[in-house]
Parts: structure tokens; sequence; C-alpha cells
């Protein structure tokens, strides 16, 4: 498979119209076709139906369409970053994060993409899944790590970056200070504070033991629930893969274990900038 | 340097795996589905070949790092090898005998960037596995596999044969696409253009090391 017959059926799966896309090409219409062809000998059948006045996508072609913009978008992600590395052209990258989900984990991806792109402007969202969804189908994100229990739309492709477990954290002087793991009895009489933004660890808790839990809401992210930790207002279950800044301290939850996958997400079929395009591939790349 | 006698050689031991998998019926049919697909639809005219300018690139290295063609060939000339992945004994075959010849392929002067489309840490398994000290990196969505024209899309036994050994290519490229690269590979001039080449549809085929050694060596000579 060559990178000029990719470009062209992409090319054409947007036209629908072999002169219109031959002409954006910049290639004669009877060297276009040809390209064509040897892509559909190269899948083994048509990928398109030519029809007097219509040219429509066969089933096979509008299931290799995905595929091949994704290899068109990654081959030019990588060319691109590689001239962009010697002319420093600015770019942003915007990224959502779900409902406690810490940076920490992806904090090495974007300094990689910074120092290759000098002069890129990052974007932390914090928020809930549906907002964050909103806004990468709006085109106002680039992409978004959000937990596998949210709905996700079809339009949005994703990928498992890692298995976030709640810990348990603490005050310096608390009585369970002593454990190096603690289960859900050991907290039946401990004020556990519950942030709306915080991963949901302490419902996930109530739901699996169905104990009866002394909760504190508090509307806030994991950030909020830390500065009321260390007031000494309750104990907190949160991501292990957050931060957790001392002399707060932090134990291992293990009965029940309360986990969930996050995901990079983004929206299929649209083309990334650069930053995104290869902060993607970055965190693709890797296990976290 | 002399040639290694013909047992020693990596081709005779990819020729002993081919033959032992070829034993076996289904493996032995999807091999050959994979040889006749691509040997019918002219897969070599599209590969870069000598002379070609190799298309610049930026990868994600096995540790989360960006590693750029260009700034490598700032060093000198480059080997650049595209692997199947982790998954595949013919390319754990050739990356043992690379790691074994990296000091003679450093010894002429050159950087050896090994290409997989594996994802999600596998290049980092497969440096480990190999104690390897090149950089492996992660063609993501093969990008740049594509540039190259070295990629292909798995034939429907081959694929069969690998979902029956556990190996999900959508889960280990997160891409759905099935596609591989061919074992090629490419010695580049410091300004990019391939001096040597090898390339073969059949994967258990690979470029021996002393050849590869034996192309930078004349490579060096000529400069």
């Amino acid at each position: 498979m060559e990178l000029g017959q990719v470009r062209y059926f992409v090319t054409l799966c947007r036209t629908l119209n072999f002169t219109r896309a031959a002409e954006q090409c910049n290639v004669t219409q009877p060297a276009f076709t040809r390209a064509i062809q040897r892509l559909e000998e190269e899948f083994g059948g048509p990928l398109l139906f030519r029809e007097r006045n219509l040219t429509q996508l066969t089933e096979l072609g509008r299931s290799v369409r995905p595929h091949l913009e994704a290899m068109l978008q990654a081959s030019e992600a990588a060319s691109a970053l590689a001239a962009a590395k010697r002319t420093g052209v600015p770019e942003h990258l915007k990224i959502g994060l779900g409902p406690g989900i810490g940076a920490a984990a992806i904090a090495g991806a974007v300094r990689e993409v910074s120092s290759a792109l000098p002069g890129l402007k990052i974007h932390f969202e914090e928020s809930a899944p549906a907002s964050l969804i909103d806004a990468m189908l709006t085109d106002m994100l680039d992409c978004a790590l959000l937990p596998d229990d949210c709905d996700l739309p079809e339009r949005l492709n994703r990928w498992t970056l890692y298995e976030d477990q709640a810990v348990l954290v603490l005050p310096p002087d608390h009585r369970l200070q002593g454990q190096d793991t603690v289960t859900a009895r050991d907290i039946m009489d401990e004020t556990i504070l519950l942030g709306e933004r915080c991963g949901g660890f302490a419902q996930k808790l109530g739901q699996t033991t169905g104990f009866s839990l002394r909760l504190q809401r508090c509307n806030g992210a994991a950030a909020q629930i830390l500065d009321l930790v260390s007031a000494g207002l309750g104990i907190a279950l949160l991501s292990n893969r957050l931060r957790i800044p001392a002399p707060l301290l932090s134990r291992a939850f293990d009965e029940p274990v309360l986990a969930r996958n996050i995901l990079l997400t983004a929206v299929a079929g649209r083309p990334q900038n650069l930053a995104a395009a290869n902060f993607i591939k970055l965190c693709r790349a890797q296990r976290f | 340097m002399q040639t290694a006698p013909d047992q020693n050689t990596l081709q005779a031991r990819l020729d002993a795996l081919c033959a032992s998998r070829r034993e076996i019926a289904t493996w032995n049919a999807a091999y050959e589905q994979i040889l006749a697909t691509l040997n019918h639809n002219g897969f070599f005219e599209n590969c870069l070949s000598e002379g070609e300018k190799f298309p610049d690139f930026v990868l994600p290295n096995a540790e989360g790092r960006l590693i750029s063609l260009s700034e490598t060939l700032a060093r000198g000339p480059v080997v650049v090898s595209f692997f199947r992945g982790e998954w595949c004994p013919f390319c754990r075959l050739m990356l043992a005998a690379l790691t074994e010849a990296l000091p003679e392929i450093e010894a002429e002067g050159a950087t050896l960037l090994a290409l997989t489309p594996e994802t999600g840490g596998l290049a980092l398994t497969m440096k480990t596995y190999h104690q390897a000290r090149f950089e492996v990196l992660s063609d993501v969505d093969y990008g740049v596999g594509l540039a190259a024209g070295v990629v292909f899309q798995v034939p429907k036994l081959y694929r069969a044969q690998l979902m029956g050994s556990r190996t999900n290519l959508s889960i280990r490229h997160g891409n759905g696409g099935w596609f591989l690269p061919i074992p090629a590979t490419y010695i580049l001039t410091p300004d990019g253009i391939v001096a040597w080449r090898f390339a073969d549809i059949d994967f258990s085929h690979r470029p021996e090391p002393s050849d590869i050694i034996k192309a930078l060596r004349s490579l060096r000579m000529t400069a």
C-alpha cells in the first residue's frame, strides 16, 4: 500500500467525486483512477460503486475508510512534527480530565510534545464526562481522559490507558496510619468525604459492600477534598494516580478493590492538530 | 569479515523455524496466502527503494520519549528496521541477532531504530526481553510504515491463525485495521537517502546482520 493511494482514497471518500478528488490531489484523473484501482486490488474488492451520477462507498470501502484515515493522519503527524521541530509553529494542546483523573500519568507525554513544539499552549479542563464529550465534539478539546463507566458516543475513538485504583487518604495523625492496607470494615465508623468530581470511589464502596457509610458530600474536586482531609473533616478515597501532598498519607485499599479503567478518547475521523496527534500517539505507545 | 557457516546464519535459524511451522497445515495455508496476496498485487513497486528520500518522522520510543529521524541522522547513518511485533518468533530471532550485532553497527558510526506497530508498552516489553540498547519505536497507526510503502492488510487466514493463538492485533495496535509491515530494513545516509534496502514479502526472510554491517562499511568507504 502506498501513501499516495491512501491519500487519494481518503480525499475521494470526502468528495465522492473522481474529478474533484483528482483535482484536489493535483493529479490527472487517469492516474488517480489507476491508484484507486491498485488499492482495490490490494483490498481484494471494489471500494466504491461507480455509477453514472453517483459515487458511493461499498461495504468494504466503508470498513477500511476509518483505518486508512487513521494511517494517513499518523503518517502526516509523524512527518509534520519533524518539520515543526525545525520551524517552531505555535500549537495548542487541550486535554479534558474526567472526575478524579489527574494529569500526573500523562505529564511525561505532555512534556515530550511541548519540548518538540516550543511555544505550545497547554490547556487542561476538569469536568464531568458529558461536558468533556460535548467539548470534544464541538472541537473545544482535542482529547479527554474519561472513566470507562461513562456513556461514550460511537463517534469517539477510545484506548484504555491504565487501571485506576482507589487509595485511602488520611491525615498524618489518623488511627489507621500504622496499617499498610485498609479494608471497608476499618472505615465503617469514619467520615468519608465524597467529592462530586473525585472518581466516585466512595459511592462504589457503598454499592459493593451494602454498608451504610458516613458520607460527607461536598461539591469539589480532588484538590479541595485533600484540603478538607488535612483540616481533619474526614478521610477520602481517591485515585492512586493522584499525587498526595505530604503530610497527608495514602494507604492501599484492598477489600474490596475499587477500580476503574481510564480511557483516552478523541473524536474519530477528525484530523487532529499536530500537538494532539502526537500526544495521543505517545499515550497509546506506552504502558502506564 | 568472514561469512559465517550456513547453519549459523540468522536465515538458517529462520528457515528452521519456518520449516517447523509449515508442518502445521493451517499455519502453512495462512503463510502461503500472505505470499500469494502480496506477490499478486505488485507490493514491491510501492516500497521505498535505493536513491529515494526516506520521509522524516518523529515517533515515541519504548520509554515514552519522542525520537526524531533527522536528529538521529545528524549523528551519522541510520538503520531503520520494521518489525511485526513482540508476538512474532521470526522478529524475536532477528532482534536477538541485531542486539548481538549492535556493537559492530555502532562501530560503523550508525544508529539502529527498530519500528513496530505495537502499542500499550509492548515496545518496552520487546526491548527489555532482548536487553536491547537500540531504540524500539512505536509506529502508532502505521504512519511511517505507510510512508515507506511497507504496510499491508493481513489476509483472512493469517488473521484467523493469529486470533487462534490469542494474538489480537487490533488490541495490540489500538487500531482495528489489521495491518502489518513487511520486515523491511533500510540504511539511510546522513541526508536521509536510502543507500541500501532489504525488503521481502516473506516474513521469514530477514537481512543478515553481517550484510547490514557490510553495507554500512561500504557507505563509510564511499563517504
